[in-house]
């Protein structure tokens, strides 16, 4: 479905491929020098001291079960801020278990009868240590510091998430918009990029090897041994000439100085979350004359929330329920009105963020049948289900079929007692209700599916599930310095029902439209500015 | 000159013992045989004489003082040791392994080194050909003549060696010892060497202690012990190969 050729994809992706692989390489290279800074003489000292063993190796292990999203957002929390650095105290923190443990492994694995006879012969302690102990373990810790910075590099996609950038980025844009050519975009370089830090790492550690007088000895052999030996140099200075001087680095080395006049603005991961990134991004560009950076696909609501209540981000689309659950731990309200209010206020009060008013649609959980069903049995709300649910095979979402807000909640409220209960993946479901495997999914409200498998949601007349409406959530600092992005950003209230929603995400969703594109399409017709960045005088 | 006396040790709080009260004498420029099967306790009698292992009981003199008095380091540093299993360092080429004592004792480069090259020389591995070898390039025998080497590097006094050429075949063995008869006479160390193999202490020993069940049996010259066994046991050690030998030269 993808419309362009994959060489004009590759093509048009290149500098930022260059940018992100150099991003890329100066979180895996960063990260690991630190862990082995710290590593390795901590695995020393663990050595040393045989009581810290235990405690010190179950930390790190422990550290290391930590899953990687879990550690990004908590570090996230406690530092304040995205970006780089919590992404590379992460990674460390990974990298720090083979290094300390192969450190600790190569120490302890010299033979006894080497070290008796460096005692023998009188050497002090520190002696044995550093003249004997240590360099008979380099080729181990060697091989502890291989291990870390190639997955290093696997876990360094994940970076993206909070905004450090990287390869991951593609992957997330990918995942966001289910293009399998991003996701590879980033993934087969950075699949690469382990392998070439791999085979670099190992040549190093053969060139460090003590160089046999038997045996091979020319001058082509000894050129190699000096690249082998070299090539960490090589490697730390390809990555500096890649971020520092790649034909990417002067924008970023440049944007600072536009801090003055410029809003950030955030998304999660996901498509409709991306679409109303730009819909804001745009609207800001039209109409003041305001600079934009878009941070978008954030790993999820906690971390785009950090970043706003850290001034990592100005702006970003939330939802009411997600606010007032997720965020406020406040119980469920189901009177959108109410919602809305609850959470302006303890936002307000809270984290110095104002919600403006919601773009109009509710994403919320629906109950979806086929339009034939609907129409020929005569059903328009859940509590029609009431008579024929005993016959229906239904499937919900695992997450679904768990929550106190999902079917729990549901089968109390409408007296509901299904046939057969499916967990379904999300992608499937659509799919598996169009083939009449199943009769009833639960879909998000302003799924693009909904429409283009022809379905019919239907009413929660009992007012069950809370509201989700979307709307932009911004740092009061930034409506007090630039009101034009309110004034901009009001245009955008109430222009989006559930049907529009829709629409657009199915654009895409489904006809893998870019969510830019869509945006600015969307736009021009609404309020006939979309193309217009920053050419009008800005309007105040 | 070396002197044990009382010396007593156990490894497991007294329940058995690896040497038991033992006494004797190495005199200056003398070499001491000790002489006994596995587990006589003969390796832990030299360890204990260089701090590798502390007695439990009694007096160790090195130097005619009580060497609990003295550094271990600084001990050890005058004491040449040749370890049983070689123990040379497989990171370090020859020529560092042999200059490694001068090298932490802060000579100047230039010094150790002509050291090294003199010593290996002395050992019988040419320097141009071996000083920058590794000792995994080398055979049995000629990676224990840098544990001599090295173990004569910062020109000691005193010179341990366990079992230095236990491992080596034959023939190997036998230049070896017929040149270290030849170094012994050269270098007048006092020396304890450490065998199992009496034809080799009765070659190399200008006194022979035998060691059984960490007692000491016998201690004297050849002529003594062979003359006047003191026990039974030394009668039969020495009564064994006496036969082969004879065996041996009925056959050809």
């Amino acid at each position: 479905m993808d419309t362009v050729s994959l060489s004009t994809f590759i093509s048009e992706r290149l500098p930022e491929l260059w940018l992100r692989t150099g991003e890329h390489l100066m979180l895996t290279g960063c990260s690991s020098g630190a862990a082995m800074f710290i590593g390795i003489p901590l695995g020393i000292l663990v050595f040393r001291k045989s009581w810290l063993r235990n405690p010190a190796m179950g930390a790190i292990g422990i550290l290391q079960t930590i899953p990687s999203l879990a550690m990004l957002a908590f570090l996230l929390a406690l530092l304040h801020r995205i970006g780089a650095l919590p992404a590379i105290i992460a990674l460390t923190l990974y990298a720090l278990l083979p290094i300390v443990r192969n450190t600790l492994t190569g120490l302890e694995g010299v033979s006894p009868q080497v070290m008796e006879a460096a005692k023998g012969i009188g050497m002090t302690h520190g002696q044995r240590l550093r003249m004997v102990r240590i360099p008979l373990a380099v080729p181990v810790i060697v091989a502890g510091i291989r291990t870390a910075a190639v997955v290093g590099v696997g876990i360094a996609t994940l970076s993206a998430f909070i905004g450090a950038g990287g390869l991951g980025q593609f992957i997330n844009r990918g995942l966001a918009l289910s293009s399998t050519r991003l996701i590879l975009l980033g993934a087969i370089p950075a699949a690469l990029l382990a392998l070439v830090i791999d085979f670099m790492i190992g040549a190093f550690e053969w060139g460090l090897r003590p160089e046999r007088k038997l045996g091979n000895k020319g001058p082509v052999q000894a050129m190699i041994r000096l690249t082998a030996r070299i090539m960490p140099i090589l490697l730390i200075l390809a990555g500096m000439f890649v971020y520092f001087i790649g034909p990417c680095a002067q924008n970023r080395m440049t944007s600072p100085q536009a801090k003055t006049g410029k809003v950030i603005i955030g998304t999660k991961n996901f498509t409709e979350q991306l679409i109303l990134g730009e819909l804001m991004a745009q609207i800001i560009e039209g109409q003041t004359g305001l600079t934009v950076e878009r941070r978008f696909n954030f790993g999820g609501t906690m971390i785009c929330h950090g970043a706003l209540a850290n001034g990592e981000i100005d702006l970003y689309a939330e939802y009411t329920g997600t606010g007032l659950t997720a965020i406020l731990k406040a119980p469920v309200i189901s009177d959108p009105e109410k919602a809305l209010h609850y959470v302006r206020k303890a936002y307000h009060e809270r984290f110095n963020a104002r919600w403006l008013q919601p773009f109009g649609f509710n994403n919320t959980y629906a109950i979806t049948v086929r339009k034939d069903d609907a129409v020929q049995q005569q059903w328009h709300t859940i509590s029609d289900l009431e008579d024929t649910a005993f016959q229906l095979r239904v499937g919900f979402t695992a997450e679904f079929a768990e929550r106190p807000d999902g079917y729990p909640g549901l089968s109390r409220v409408y007296d509901l007692q299904f046939l057969e209960i499916k967990d379904l993946d999300p992608a499937i479901m659509y799919q598996a209700i169009a083939n009449r495997e199943v009769d009833l999914i639960c879909a998000f409200a302003t799924d693009g599916r909904i429409a283009a498998y022809d379905l019919t949601p239907l009413d929660d007349d009992r007012g069950f599930f809370p509201p989700y409406q979307a709307a932009p959530v911004v740092r009061e600092q930034c409506l007090t310095a630039h009101p034009e992005v309110g004034d901009a950003l009001s245009l955008l209230g109430g222009i989006l029902d559930n049907t529009t929603m829709q629409r657009l995400n199915f654009e895409v969703d489904g006809k893998k439209k870019s969510p830019a594109d869509v945006a600015r399409r969307f736009l021009k017709a609404k309020l006939k500015t979309g193309d217009t960045h920053r050419q009008r005088p800005p309007a105040k | 000159m070396i002197r044990l006396i009382n010396v007593s040790k156990s490894f497991d709080k007294g329940n058995s013992h690896a040497v038991r009260d033992l006494s004797l004498r190495v005199e200056q420029g003398e070499t001491l045989v000790l002489l006994g099967s596995s587990g006589c306790g003969k390796t832990t009698t030299l360890k204990m004489i260089n701090r590798l292992i502390e007695p439990t009981a009694g007096t160790i003199e090195v130097g005619g003082e009580d060497i609990t008095k003295q550094d271990p380091v600084e001990l050890r540093r005058q004491i040449g040791y040749v370890f049983q299993g070689i123990g040379l360092f497989p990171h370090m080429t020859v020529e560092q392994n042999v200059e490694l004592v001068p090298r932490i004792l802060g000579w100047s480069i230039k010094r150790r080194k002509e050291r090294a090259h003199e010593l290996l020389q002395l050992v019988g591995l040419p320097p141009k050909e071996f000083a920058s070898r590794f000792p995994d390039e080398l055979s049995g025998g000629q990676q224990q003549r840098v544990g001599v080497a090295r173990a004569l590097a910062a020109d000691p006094a005193y010179l341990l060696m366990d079992e230095p050429f236990g491992a080596l075949d034959a023939l190997s063995r036998e230049t070896l010892q017929q040149e270290l008869l030849a170094l012994k006479e050269q270098l007048k160390k006092t020396i304890v060497f450490v065998t199992h193999d009496i034809f080799e202490a009765l070659l190399l020993g200008d006194r022979i202690a035998i060691l059984h069940q960490g007692k000491l049996e016998q201690i004297g010259t050849e002529r003594e012990i062979l003359s006047a066994p003191a026990t039974p046991f030394v009668r039969d050690l020495f009564a064994k190969p006496a036969r082969q030998l004879a065996n041996f030269q009925g056959i050809v």
